[in-house]
């Protein structure tokens, strides 16, 4: 036989002696690879929005928003509020979590007042006739350095003093 | 501090990356090669730095990437059994003008990418070839017969 090159020991670069599951190992670690993109379909990290909604008899509020979101991400939240009756000063009152780590870019229409009660962040919306829907756009943008895992990030809905309904949410923040 | 951290998630990311894709695809670099590797630079920047457009920033992630490769290097250095991990192993794909067909069906060669690689190392006939290895940098190296 021809001299083996330097270093070369043949039964293990040749006949892969030992290396044989090493195959397996990387065909494993390339599978975990794989199964990345297969849970972001799924919307494992986001941005996919939901439509949870609560309904009363005085009013329907349905949120149009992400419950997992990355840092750096732009989305959009939306406020479906339905007055089953009259209501004379709607107040929409969301978590602090709503504004934790993230820029509130835009808040359209503009609510009438802003306000925080006990912490969490109130705006007046006004008035919504029976029957009417009153639609509060939110852009929001996430801070890079922000992380939450299923931070809570409820909506409560008040007509003046009297709460109306709460709507659970929370929020995931992936790096 | 984020940054660091971010900097050497991303790093082990690639390596591993880097590690089980096969050496094959990373010894060629062709022009669709060429643009994934701007892509992949790309998307992997706006993961490591986002929004800091720093000096400081750039500092740091140049720093920790420059450490983690010394770091990783004195470890192939010093410690043997963890080479195999981090570098990996030469395989032997020739011998004696045979084409091992086990360990180049391992490696996802074909018999035109050997001979495509033997002859940009001006070998016509694998033939002529007594080893062909399979270099852990993903390089396919030739050592002619002897001719008498």
């Amino acid at each position: 036989m021809a001299d083996i090159p330097d270093t070369i020991v043949l039964r293990r670069h040749r006949d892969l002696e030992g290396r044989r599951k090493d195959v397996w190992i990387r065909r494993g670690l390339l599978t975990l690879v794989a199964l990345i993109p297969v849970l972001a379909l799924f919307n494992v990290f986001g941005q996919r929005p939901g439509k949870p909604a609560v309904a009363t008899s005085a009013a329907r509020l349905q949120l149009y928003a992400p419950t997992r979101a990355r840092g750096g991400l732009l989305y959009e939240a939306r406020f479906r509020i339905t007055a089953r009756q009259e209501l004379k000063k709607a107040i929409l009152v969301l978590d602090p979590g709503w504004g934790e780590g993230q820029q509130i870019n835009t808040i359209e229409p503009s609510p009438t007042g802003e306000a925080s009660r006990d912490g969490q962040l109130e705006f007046t919306l006004g008035h919504i006739p029976q029957g009417q829907t009153y639609l509060l756009f939110m852009q929001f943008q996430v801070n890079p350095t922000n992380l939450a895992w299923r931070r809570p990030a409820n909506v409560e809905l008040f007509d003046g003093n009297t709460h109306l309904l709460t709507l659970k949410h929370h929020l995931t923040i992936y790096p | 501090m984020d940054l660091a951290i971010r900097t050497t998630v991303i790093f082990f990311f690639i390596y591993l990356l880097m590690r089980i894709v096969g050496r094959r695809e990373l010894s060629s670099l062709e022009p669709f090669d060429l643009i994934l590797l701007v892509v992949l630079g790309d998307s992997v920047q706006q993961a490591v730095t986002q929004d800091d457009y720093s000096v400081t920033g750039a500092f740091i992630v140049v720093s920790t990437i420059a450490l983690l490769q010394v770091f990783l290097s004195y470890l192939n250095f010093r410690v043997p059994r963890l080479r195999t991990l981090i570098d990996g192993e030469p395989i032997v794909i020739i011998q004696d003008g045979k084409v091992i067909e086990g360990n180049a069906r391992r490696e996802r060669l074909t018999l035109e990418d050997i001979a495509e690689a033997a002859r940009l190392q001006q070998i016509g006939s694998l033939e002529d070839v007594q080893w062909a290895v399979l270099e852990t940098s993903g390089e396919l190296t030739f050592l002619e017969k002897q001719k008498n």
